[in-house]
């Protein structure tokens, strides 16, 4: 294996853990661009994606299902994710909608203790063995590996993204979506439905968790209730590093966040590796205080 | 502004509510404290599920024993949370100390967290055994109610690399450790010794506890050709670390303690890819000990699955058991002074002898390899 | 009317006779737990609640405030009196330093630098080997001593109360002229409006920088009770769960208030403790009460609504 192969294999492997990162990611922009709220939540909706695509795949494999079974048990997840994020939006955030900014924080960060705990005492502490959705194939060009799951990975999550732009582009409520970031008062007073608006924009992102969370358990073998913390602090650091709120800009830092993570670990040292992310990070954020691609605030009186 | 002193009230005697909850009867409590909730919470319930089961046991056999006219002694167990947190572990350990039904503590797991509350039980003499806390510093203390089960890193890691190197024959080994006091200790004693055999260390790495993602890591290992990896660390991230060994087409072999001595390990590495691997774990053949063939019969029909830290959790609590029932007083000094007069008490995973630190001077490591799903017992480690 | 005023004197001489009353062990080292939490709400009560700045990484500096006595008390021997200077004055240069990218940043940017810190720092604190221990930390920090007596408060739980309510009397006085004073009053106009505020004269970055000192002074001093209490640390103890559940004090209690960071230092650290009897449903139960508490209390149990309802002349 020359060192360009190696660099290559490395770039091919955070590209894989980038895409799911980029998934969850997007979860916490659309939410903050539209809500201006941080949803601690997030990463355990994700945990909860993984759980219950393990859940569904069980389900449908003992079912007429089960010679493509990777379809339904995508889409089960998702709807079931779609329906957790709508039921923690109406429960624990829609009634603070006009307390003091923290207060939605906290109550996040209470709903992320009763998921975890919740998964740890059904499904129980120890890691659950995910099984393989699909029969790995590896494609070898000159030492350099891709697998199809790694190729499964990446077409689906470009597909969810894309899907999600001409959504939040071109269609009637990404259009209110837009205004509502824009100006939450004065959509309100043009007769966008807040509530809906919001309501819809966490469905999707915890839908996306969903898929997100499928993947990684698909991609890494096991799951545990305690996976939902790390994954969604790096999520969350993908979508500052983007540009909160900006969705292409949480793509490509999750991407991005994948990519140098894997190198970090790779050429430098594995245990040092979390510190590089924050420190590129706080770096980038100190030479573009909103991110690679927030809108540049102007303040005026 | 006006309701708030309302709210403090509230408060208040919620709070207040809670602190006088003592009921009391005569069972003597046995401590547990180890980490219930949380990323490790498996770990402590299992170690907590065979102190219970060990008083159970203790609770039928006084029943029995009561018909022929011996005092019958009911235990139980008290089961407490300390997240693997120190400031919990102490609070944990103040609880216990100031409920006088508590006359002996099995835990805590975590070196971290069984430091600071080492001194808080030294301070009430009240004894407690950790089955897993490994680190040596922790009976160098000078703390008189200290005891432990569970062998330190400075025995299990060399027995580890006298294995692998005098007995395997390896000669390039890569080691990774978890960064934990465990895993790092563990995978440090290992790599000194394998050092002093002359096996030729070619790196040693650590990863970050809860993340899954080696393959980086590994990507860097692999040109290196080592012939075995030894992982300090639990079998979350061991099983993860060997199943991504072998998705890069790398031949080494796996070791590891008795973090990754579990069948949970080859059930989430799958049993084709865990074949072959082998634990360090203290003790020799349980199934061998007929006591221990009742004992995983006993617990796999109450709790399920046979949990790592189960059969020294039962073990800890047995010698406490031997000891009050001898000691025949609800009296920690008692307690304290009795256990240092049994000279030895059998445990399934062993022998147990304490020396007068408190350290296990059985400390004896048995060899285990994953084969077909199950851990089969090598041999002695030298 | 006459008898409000003596109510703050009751609850202190309560808070003092409480021990003498209570002689549990266990209630008095919850209590000592709850005041280093009061101590840490405090903290970053300046930071989130006066001056309006999330900070998601205040475990760094209880951190290092408890590594700071740590290494001085091993290495040079520096008895608990000195070392609560020092660890306090350490950690707030500490977080002045950390305030840097504060002053270019604004809102949830700063919070996850603030996070990103605290993250590091637990990474470094656990990678370090040489300096800090690694994973097994740092063992042998001697307890605090009374010099004169010669006592050694050792792991009694009783001497630690007293000691941290001083500590806590002493912040709480200090809070109390701050909050009224120039700087207070800045950190407010900068919390409401930093546009206004820089208009109005206000040196915004000499605020946000204050801010971040006197926070890290605060916490500094509650790490070094905490280092000095339970004689040997380790990064288990500053994760991130710690920022997170300050930061829920701070908010529960009520933002910009102090005696709403006691109340919610108290209420959070007394809670679980409460539930320990449901070993592992504890946590869950907890992540309920949370959000119910933020249901029915949207503003935390003691808001300070006052003070947003004054008009600022009031304050003269």
């Amino acid at each position: 294996m020359s060192i360009l192969d190696i660099f290559l294999q490395q770039l091919i492997n955070g590209l894989t853990i980038g895409m799911i990162y980029a998934l969850i990611a997007l979860g916490y922009t659309m939410v903050y661009g539209i809500a201006q709220l941080i949803n601690f939540a997030h990463g355990e909706v994700f945990m909860v994606g993984a759980y219950l695509g393990l859940l569904f795949y069980t389900i449908f494999n003992q079912t007429a299902l089960a010679s493509w079974i990777i379809a339904p048990t995508f889409l089960a997840t998702m709807i079931a994710t779609a329906l957790l994020g709508y039921l923690i939006e109406r429960c624990a955030y829609r009634p603070l909608r006009n307390a003091p900014r923290l207060a939605p924080l906290i109550a996040a960060i209470g709903i992320s203790f009763l998921l975890q705990n919740a998964v740890m005492l059904i499904a129980g502490p120890t890691d659950k063995s995910f099984p393989s959705i699909l029969t790995i194939q590896k494609y070898t060009f000159s030492h350099v590996t891709v697998t199809n799951l790694q190729i499964l990975i990446t077409v689906v999550s470009i597909g969810l993204m894309t899907g999600l732009h001409f959504f939040v582009k071109h269609t009637k409520i990404g259009k209110a979506m837009r205004a509502l970031a824009d100006d939450r008062q004065a959509a309100s007073l043009m007769g966008i439905d807040v509530n809906f608006v919001i309501a819809v924009a966490f469905i999707i992102g915890s839908a996306l968790a969903g898929a997100g969370g499928l993947m990684f358990g698909a991609y890494y073998n096991t799951i545990n209730f305690h996976d939902g913390y790390l994954a969604g602090m790096k999520a969350f650091t993908a979508a500052v590093l983007g540009g909160i709120g900006n969705i292409p800009g949480a793509m490509i830092g999750g991407v991005l966040l994948g990519v140098l993570e894997g190198l970090a670990a790779g050429y430098i040292s594995s245990q040092w590796k979390n510190v590089f992310a924050f420190l590129i990070l706080i770096l980038i954020l100190l030479f573009r205080p909103t991110g690679l691609f927030g809108a540049r605030v102007v303040k005026k009186v | 502004m006006k309701t708030a002193p309302i709210w403090f009230f509230v408060c208040a005697l919620v709070l207040s509510a809670c602190g006088s909850s003592s009921d009391s009867n005569s069972k003597i409590k046995i401590g547990c404290a180890a980490p219930l909730t949380g990323d490790q919470a498996q770990i402590g319930i299992d170690m907590c599920n065979g102190v219970e089961l060990a008083l159970l046991q203790a609770n039928d056999f006084a029943q029995q024993a009561a018909v022929s006219g011996v005092a019958p002694l009911q235990f139980e167990i008290s089961r407490q949370d300390d997240q693997h947190n120190p400031a919990q572990a102490v609070n944990v350990a103040k609880k216990f100390v100031s409920d006088p039904a508590v006359l002996a503590v099995v835990g805590h797991f975590n070196s971290s967290c069984t430091k600071p509350s080492s001194a808080v039980y030294n301070s009430a003499g009240l004894t407690q055994i950790t089955p897993a806390s490994t680190n040596p510093e922790l009976s160098r203390q000078g703390f008189s109610t200290f005891f432990r089960t569970a062998a330190t890193d400075e025995v299990q890691g060399p027995k580890g690399a006298i294995f692998a190197v005098k007995k395997l024959g390896i000669k390039k080994i890569f080691v990774i450790d978890d960064k934990t006091t465990y895993g790092k200790g563990l995978a440090d004693e290992f790599e000194k010794k394998a050092r002093e055999l002359g096996a030729e260390i070619l790196g040693h790495e650590g990863i970050t506890q809860g993340d899954k993602d080696f393959t980086p890591l590994l990507t860097k290992i692999k040109p290196l050709e080592p012939e075995l990896i030894y992982y300090g660390g639990i079998y979350p991230e061991g099983s993860l670390l060997l199943r991504q060994t072998r998705a890069l087409d790398m031949k080494a072999g796996f070791m590891g303690g008795d973090g990754i001595a579990t069948l949970t390990f080859s059930e989430l590495a799958t049993q084709a890819i865990a074949e072959g691997t082998y634990a360090t774990m203290v003790g020799g053949d349980m199934h061998q000990v007929p006591a221990a063939a009742s004992f995983i019969r006993d617990y796999e029909s109450k709790y399920g699955t046979l949990g790592q830290w189960s059969a020294y959790g039962y073990d800890s609590a047995n010698v406490f058991v031997e000891t009050i029932r001898k000691a025949a007083t609800k009296d920690r000094a008692a307690v304290l002074k009795t256990i240092r007069e049994i000279p030895k008490f059998q445990g399934i995973t062993g022998d147990i002898v304490f020396d007068e630190k408190g350290d296990n001077q059985n400390q004896f490591i048995g060899i285990f390899q994953f084969q077909s799903g199950k851990l089969h017992y090598v041999g002695p480690a030298d | 009317m006459k008898f409000q005023k003596f109510i703050p004197w009751l609850v202190i001489a309560a808070a003092f006779l409480f021990p003498f009353f209570d002689k549990n062990a266990y209630h008095i080292d919850v209590l000592v737990t709850a005041g280093i939490f009061i101590l840490l709400a405090l903290g970053l009560q300046v930071i989130v609640g006066y001056a309006g700045i999330l900070n998601l990484g205040f475990a760094a500096f209880f951190a290092f405030g408890a590594y700071t006595y740590a290494i001085v008390n091993i290495h040079f021997h520096v008895p608990f009196w000195g070392g609560v200077a020092v660890s306090a004055i350490a950690t707030a240069v500490f977080g002045m330093l950390l305030a840097f990218p504060a002053l270019r940043l604004s809102g949830d940017y700063l919070a996850i630098v603030t996070l990103g810190a605290g993250e590091i720092t637990r990474i470094v604190l656990n990678n370090l080997d040489q300096v800090t221990g690694g994973p097994n930390g740092l063992l042998g920090i001697d307890h605090p001593r009374l010099p004169m007596v010669n006592y050694d408060f050792s792991v009694h739980s009783q001497p630690y109360y007293f000691l941290i309510l001083i500590f806590i009397l002493a912040v709480i006085f200090f809070l109390r002229r701050l909050e009224t004073s120039r700087l207070g009053r800045a950190w407010r106009a900068l919390r409401e409006d930093e546009l206004a505020a820089s208009a109005m004269g206000i040196n915004l970055a000499w605020a946000k920088l204050t801010a971040f000192g006197i926070g890290g002074f605060i916490a500094g001093i509650a790490g070094c009770i905490f280092a000095a209490k339970q004689g040997t640390i380790s990064p288990d103890s500053f994760d991130f769960t710690v920022s997170v559940m300050v930061l829920a004090m701070v908010v529960l209690g009520g933002i910009g208030s102090i005696y709403g960071a006691v109340l919610g230092a108290l209420v959070l650290t007394i809670l679980p403790e409460c539930l320990r009897d449901f070993t592992s449903y504890r946590m869950l139960i907890f992540g309920v009460a949370m959000v119910v508490m933020m249901l029915f209390r949207p503003s935390g149990i003691w808001s300070s609504v006052r003070f947003r309802a004054q008009p600022l002349r009031a304050n003269k």
